[in-house]
């Protein structure tokens, strides 16, 4: 520890552990004085095996497990994957029941960006933002366990259908809570937009150009703060968009001020639509009839997670079981943009560069690539794997 | 008789018991009002003190490459050097246990000590988070305390003399926050880049640095020298409230004004989001040294005028 060579790095870790960071993750920038000069990421502290449990479940008992992917998301996540089900099923959920899934989506993605705000603001050092949005983030959380009954993983989908219905009690205090919300967010907006000491830590700090957006392949509120025009909502409309549509919110700023503003605006966007969707809610049954065994196929399906894209894919071997689903969440997309804009940025602006992609560790940690130097075998046995890892320990003590 | 007299300034009043006591309380009551500012409950009034009393029983771990003298050393100079400074100005509202001409600067000095000990000892220690933290409260230092130590010479030059006592004999009465404002709010904001209070809290930003300087203090140390800050905050506030809000003449005025000031502080730190450290260096070389001096070159005409 003492012999410190002249040529060395200075590295600054951040993560596994560190405080800005709420889940495992872990990030070595290397610093000149306060100027990151480069930056590594390091993904993988929480894989917890989770596709490879969907393989000995069953169709229904799997919307549970995956649900529990994301603890903040974990709506968007049952609804993907109730989606690609139902298309390999050929069964199409009762209009009403679509109408609901998105009203939960929307209500979801209300909850996740007041979220983000607080979280972006704390790593300002702006906690009096952090603790005003969060307390009005409450609003949302009653009214989602009004409606579902839970506050955090909200059980609403069912295979062909949903498990809760709004009625009319239900439809006035969601109004009024939105309304509330929105007279709030719009204050937000203000104070992001105008208050001259945090414009200071947000306005042209990581500049993410267009041409790197989609380069890079960011996703959601990420590209679409770069002005890159990326939503599945719009472009690919799923279960009730179709007769919902969304407005394509975008910013030209690229900066983490333009992903600040993105992510309000988006939310006027989500209270217009749960005001939509409410007033127009179709008449009809929940759910449709489905079957325990699926035939064999494969699908995929798109949604619109708060972060971005959430892809989904389930191949069915004729079970009750799926044969494989592979999952591939926002944040692994949008990860690459943090190690790039880190580069060149003071120390004290990486936090919020980092935040604002809004990453969710525990989610995107999916399969981890064992080693590199096995030329290219995938089919470990248990006692290879037992091997390998006692062999990988003793290298790193 | 006199040795007694001595020792009770030294231990109970005002150094000693009483200040670390004050200091806690204080403590507490801005962490209340940030909290209350916040729509946050707060603690209780007796968290600071259960937080030091718990870190002084635990051990106290000394890590790896550091000097141990210094890491040891360094709160009890700090500490030491706040509760000395305590000595030379009026807590409580009561008269300086002791005083002589030019202990104005000394105090001054003995209230940067503080600052300076944190900054050796987070370059003391291997650890990086201390190293950044350490470089940035120096750099911090550097950039607050020139223009808060021209801020609190303002009323020192109007009342003719660099003595604490004869100058707050002069101020009792005289409200020199409204003839001297710039140098008001220069010293206020000062007193709070001195705390590392939010925005100046760059040197402890937990989401970059941990806890900057102080991250591999625990035990004893870290209790000291959270102690040392309580204090710090106290003699800040009787300077400031001595200097340009009228004096504190007793102890009902020295609680009112510097609770008042306090409320100012919790209210600047709730409203004001982090700088990053090239900023603050930026706002106090740019506004802080340029409102004082606009202020000093004020009360040279007027002197030259009188």
């Amino acid at each position: 520890m003492m012999e410190k060579t002249a040529n060395e790095q200075f590295t600054v870790p951040i993560g596994p552990q560190h405080p800005a960071l709420k889940e495992p993750g872990s990030f070595r920038f290397n610093v000149d004085g306060e100027v990151v000069t480069g930056a590594t990421v390091r993904l993988g502290y929480a894989h917890r095996g989770i596709e490879k449990a969907t393989e000995g479940r069953n169709f229904v008992q799997n919307i549970y497990l995956l649900e529990r992917i994301c603890g903040i998301c974990s709506d968007i996540h049952a609804t993907a994957y109730v989606l690609a089900v139902e298309q390999l099923a050929g069964v199409e959920a009762p209009p009403r029941a679509q109408a609901i899934r998105i009203l939960v989506a929307e209500l979801e993605r209300i909850h996740s960006h007041l979220l983000w705000v607080g979280v972006a603001a704390h790593e300002a050092g702006f906690d009096t933002l952090f603790m005003y949005s969060w307390r009005d983030r409450e609003t949302i959380m009653d009214i989602l366990e009004g409606l579902t009954g839970n506050r955090v993983n909200y059980s609403v989908n069912l295979l062909g259908g949903v498990k809760v219905d709004v009625d009319e009690q239900q439809k006035d205090t969601i109004l009024k809570g939105i309304e509330f919300l929105e007279e709030r967010t719009k204050h937000y907006l203000d104070v992001i937009t105008k208050d001259a000491m945090f414009l200071q830590r947000t306005r042209g700090v990581g500049i993410f150009t267009r041409t790197q957006a989609e380069v890079l392949g960011a996703v959601g509120p990420t590209a679409r703060a770069s002005d890159v025009a990326r939503d599945v909502r719009v472009e690919a409309p799923y279960g009730a968009y179709k007769d919902f549509p969304v407005n394509m919110i975008t910013e030209k700023g690229c900066d983490v001020e333009a992903r600040f503003v993105v992510r309000i605006r988006e939310l006027f966007e989500s209270y217009r639509l749960v005001r939509e969707i409410l007033n127009k809610l179709p008449e009809g049954e929940l759910t449709a009839r489905f079957p325990r065994r699926i035939k064999p196929g494969e699908a995929i399906s798109r949604v619109e997670a708060p972060r971005g894209e959430l892809f989904y894919f389930v191949k069915s071997n004729g079970t009750d079981k799926p044969e494989r689903v592979k999952v591939r969440t926002p944040t692994i997309c949008n990860m690459t943009s943090v190690v790039k804009l880190a580069v060149g940025h003071q120390l004290a602006d990486v936090p919020m560069i980092l935040v604002g992609i809004d990453p969710c560790f525990s989610c995107n940690d999916r399969a981890v690539s064992i080693d590199h130097h096995q030329h290219g075998r995938e089919d470990w046995s248990m006692e290879e794997l037992r091997e390998y890892g006692i062999r990988f320990y003793h290298g790193h003590t | 008789m006199d040795i007694l007299s001595d020792l009770f300034a030294i231990l109970i009043f005002p150094s000693g018991l009483f200040l670390l006591i004050a200091g806690l309380l204080y403590e507490w009551a801005d962490r209340k009002l940030l909290a209350q500012l916040q729509n946050r409950i707060g603690p209780r009034w007796f968290q600071p003190f259960a937080d030091v009393t718990k870190l002084l029983a635990k051990e106290e771990v000394i890590p790896t490459g550091v000097n141990p003298y210094l890491f040891v050393g360094l709160p009890i100079i700090a500490l030491a050097g706040g509760l000395t400074a305590a000595l030379y100005v009026p807590i409580g509202g009561v008269a300086p246990a002791y005083s002589f001409n030019g202990d104005l600067i000394v105090t001054l000095y003995l209230l940067s000590l503080l600052t300076l000990c944190m900054g050796l000892a987070g370059s003391n220690t291997m650890d990086r988070f201390s190293l950044v933290g350490a470089t940035r409260t120096l750099t911090q230092l550097f950039s607050y305390e020139a223009p808060f130590l021209l801020a609190l010479l303002g009323p020192a030059i109007v009342a003719g003399s660099w003595q604490i006592s004869q100058i707050t004999n002069y101020t009792n009465g005289h409200w020199l926050v409204l003839t001297q404002p710039l140098g008001f709010i220069v010293v206020l904001i000062g007193l709070m880049g001195k705390l590392e209070l939010p925005p100046f809290d760059a040197p402890e930003a937990e989401t970059e640095i941990v806890a900057g300087a102080l991250t591999e203090y625990s035990g004893r140390g870290l209790a000291m020298f959270r102690l040392g800050k309580g204090i710090e905050m106290v003699i800040g506030l009787t300077l400031v409230a001595a200097f340009y809000l009228g004096g504190v003449s007793n102890p009902l005025w020295f609680l009112v004004k510097t609770l008042g000031l306090l409320l100012v502080v919790a209210i600047l730190q709730a409203v004001l989001a982090r700088l990053r450290i090239d900023q603050t260096v930026g706002m106090w070389w740019r506004y802080g040294a340029l409102l004082v001096l606009i202020q000093w070159l004020f009360m040279i005409g007027m002197r030259v005028a009188i």
